[in-house]
C-alpha cells in the first residue's frame, strides 16, 4: 500500500448550538472568526482545503454548490480542494475524513473541515419534510418515515427481544444532558433534565419521548487538520487520526435485516480498531452518536464495551457516565449539545481536540486521555462512520 | 437593400397556420398540484419511470415486485437491475398481500410537510407471508395504542385525490 502521511486534528471550535437567529451564511461567518481567534497560527500558516459537511442546505437553507459559498464567508480561499461532504447526520464526520484522506495522500498540507446546519425554519413541517427524504423518499418518506419513527421501532424491537426498559433510555438522556450542563455551546446547556423528568415529557414516537430524540438545531463548528511536518506549528496537543472505518449496508428499510444488531458499526469500527491497532478496552472517551437514547443503548453493544443486549444494563449501571468503565459523551452527545446534522461530527472532533489538550471545564473532563473514538451513524442507521484519534501518531 | 429585406421577411419569417391548432391539454392526471420538490409521492407515469407498470397493477388491485432472472432474487423496491448479479434481466411478479407486524410506531408530533393533517398515524414494518420481504408503510385501520407486534394486516392499494394510485396497510379484522 503506498504509503500515507500522518495526519492530525490541530485545533477546532464549536459555535452557539440552538435555535439561532441566524442564517445558514452567517452561522458559517460566525465559525470562521471563531476558528481563527481559536487558532491562532492560522492566518500566518494558511489553509489550501476546505471541505464543508452540510447535509441539507438546499432543503434548510435553498442554498447549492456551498463549498465555495462557506469559504467566501469564512474567508478561506483554497488552492488545493474545495468540497462539501453529504453524508446526512453523518456529514461533518464525513468532511474530517475527506480532509484526512487529503491530507494523507499528499494533495493537502492543512485544511479545515467546517460543519454547518440551519434547521430551525418558519416552517417546520418544510424542515421534517427535508428529513423524510434522508430515507428512500418514494418507498419509505412517503409513508412519513423520518427518524424518530424508525429509532421507535428499533427501540421497541430491542425492549421486546431483550426486556430493555424505558427507564434505561431516560438514563442516556439524563447522563448527556448532565455532560451538557457543563457544555456552554450546547442547546440545552443549564437546563436540568432528571430521569423522572423525561420519562413524563411528551411521547413523540412511542416508545420515544421528546427526551429520547436530539433536536432540531442551528449550529457550525470547524477544525482544522494538518500533515505531521506542520502540526507542531499549530499545538503541542494535537489529536492524531490513528485509525478510521465506514460501512453502508443498505437504504430501503426493507433491506435493513435485524433494527437491533448494527452489523454495519460492529464493521466499521472492527476495522477503526485495527487500523489504530487497539481495541475497545483501549479507549479513555467516546464520542458516538445518540440521535436517540436507544442509539447509544445499541452503540454500546456493537462497539463491544458489552454483549448484545445488555446495553440498557449498562447505561443503568453507571459503566458509561463519568465514573464509569468508559465516559461515553462528555461533550453532552446530540441529546444535550442538539444535532445540527453537518455539524455534529466536527463538533465531536473538537471535543476529542479539548480533551486531548486538558482543556473542558472540569465537570465533563476525562483525566489524561491517549484514546479516543467518534462514531456517527447516518439515515437509518444504514451507514456507519467511526474514527479513532490518539494523542500520539 | 431595406425594401428588398422588407419585402422577403413575410416569406421567411411567417410560416402558414397550422390546420389545427392544439387544443389546450388537460394536466396528465399523474401530476400533483403539490410543488414537485415537496412531493413526497412518485411520478407513477411511464413518460417519468420505468416502473409504471408497477402502479398501472396497482390499479388493478395487485401488488407486485421485480424478481431477478438469472440469480432468483426476490427485490424490493421494485428495480430495473439486480443489486446482487448487477444483471438487468428482471421480471414483474406478484407479492402476497397479507402480512404480520414486525415492528411499529406512530408519529404523534412532527410530520412532513403534506402529512400534517394524518397525525397521529401508524407506521410500521410488516412482514409479508409467505415472500422473504418486510416492508415499510404506513397502517391504518387502528389506533397506535391498540396495535400489537405480530398483528396481521394486509395491503390496501388506496386513490390518491390527484389521480395517482399508492399502497398503504390495513389492519385486518
Amino acid at each position: 500500500m503506498t504509503e500515507r502521511r500522518d495526519v492530525a486534528i490541530v485545533g477546532g471550535v464549536t459555535g452557539l448550538w440552538g435555535v439561532r437567529d441566524a442564517t445558514w451564511a452567517e452561522l458559517a461567518q460566525e465559525i470562521g472568526a471563531a476558528l481563527y481567534r481559536a487558532v491562532p497560527p492560522l492566518a500566518a500558516e494558511g489553509v489550501d482545503s476546505l471541505f464543508v459537511g452540510a447535509a441539507e442546505p438546499e432543503r434548510f437553507a435553498f442554498q447549492s454548490h456551498v463549498a465555495p459559498f462557506a469559504a467566501e464567508q469564512m474567508g478561506i480561499y483554497p488552492t488545493r480542494v474545495v468540497q462539501r461532504t453529504e453524508l446526512a447526520c453523518a456529514s461533518g464526520q464525513s468532511a474530517i475524513r475527506s480532509a484526512y484522506a487529503a491530507i494523507a495522500s499528499g494533495l493537502s498540507d492543512v485544511a479545515v473541515a467546517v460543519g454547518v446546519e440551519k434547521m430551525n425554519l418558519p416552517s417546520m413541517a418544510e424542515a421534517n419534510a427535508a428529513m423524510a427524504c434522508v430515507m428512500d423518499r418514494a418507498w419509505d418518506g412517503v409513508h412519513g418515515a423520518t427518524a424518530p419513527p424508525f429509532f421507535a421501532m428499533v427501540a421497541q424491537r430491542h425492549m421486546l427481544e431483550y426486556g430493555t426498559t424505558a427507564d434505561a433510555l431516560a438514563a442516556v438522556s439524563e447522563k448527556n444532558h448532565r455532560f451538557a450542563n457543563a457544555n456552554p455551546t450546547a442547546q440545552f446547556h443549564a437546563k436540568t433534565f432528571d430521569r423522572a423528568k423525561l420519562m413524563r415529557m411528551p411521547l413523540i414516537s412511542p416508545p420515544l419521548r421528546l427526551g429520547d430524540c436530539s433536536s432540531m438545531t442551528d449550529g457550525a463548528a470547524a477544525v482544522v487538520l494538518a500533515a505531521a511536518p506542520r502540526v507542531r506549528a499549530f499545538t503541542d496537543t494535537p489529536a492524531w487520526v490513528r485509525g478510521t472505518g465506514q460501512s453502508a449496508d443498505f437504504h430501503n428499510l426493507a433491506n435493513a435485516g435485524s433494527l437491533t444488531d448494527w452489523v454495519g458499526l460492529r464493521r466499521a469500527s472492527t476495522e477503526a480498531f485495527r487500523s489504530a491497532g487497539i481495541g475497545p478496552g483501549d479507549l479513555d472517551f467516546a464520542e458516538v452518536h445518540d440521535c436517540f437514547t436507544i442509539s447509544e443503548i445499541i452503540e454500546y453493544e456493537a462497539l463491544g464495551l458489552c454483549g448484545r443486549g445488555e446495553g440498557g444494563r449498562y447505561v443503568l449501571d453507571g459503566r458509561s457516565g463519568p465514573d464509569g468503565d468508559l465516559v461515553v459523551n462528555p461533550r453532552g452527545g446530540l441529546l444535550g449539545c442538539g444535532h445540527p446534522l453537518g455539524a455534529t461530527g466536527v463538533a465531536q472532533a473538537v471535543e476529542v481536540f479539548e480533551q486531548f489538550a486538558g482543556r473542558t471545564p472540569a465537570a465533563r473532563r476525562v483525566p489524561d486521555p491517549t484514546w479516543a473514538l467518534v462514531h456517527n451513524l447516518s439515515g437509518s442507521a444504514n451507514v456507519h462512520s467511526v474514527m479513532v484519534y490518539g494523542t500520539v501518531n | 437593400m431595406a425594401e428588398r429585406a422588407r419585402r422577403k421577411r413575410p416569406a421567411v419569417t411567417v410560416a402558414a397556420p397550422p390546420e389545427v391548432r392544439p387544443e389546450p391539454v388537460a394536466p396528465p392526471p399523474t401530476r400533483s398540484t403539490t410543488p414537485y420538490l415537496l412531493d413526497f409521492l412518485p411520478l407513477e407515469d411511464g413518460s417519468q419511470t420505468k416502473l409504471a407498470r408497477f402502479y398501472a397493477s396497482l390499479r388493478e388491485g395487485r401488488f407486485t415486485t421485480t424478481r431477478c432472472r438469472h440469480d432468483g432474487a426476490l427485490l424490493w423496491p421494485p428495480r430495473l437491475a439486480c443489486p446482487r448479479c448487477h444483471g438487468d434481466d428482471l421480471e414483474w411478479t406478484d407479492l402476497p398481500t397479507s402480512g404480520t407486524v414486525y415492528a411499529f410506531s406512530a408519529v404523534l408530533a412532527g410530520a412532513p410537510l403534506g402529512m400534517e393533517t394524518d397525525v397521529p398515524f401508524v407506521v410500521g414494518l410488516v412482514d409479508l407471508t409467505g415472500a422473504p420481504l418486510r416492508l415499510f408503510g404506513r397502517i391504518v385501520g387502528r389506533p397506535w395504542e391498540r396495535c400489537t407486534v405480530g398483528m396481521p394486516v394486509r395491503v390496501e392499494p388506496f386513490d390518491v385525490p390527484d389521480g395517482r394510485v399508492f399502497y398503504r396497510f390495513r389492519a385486518s379484522d
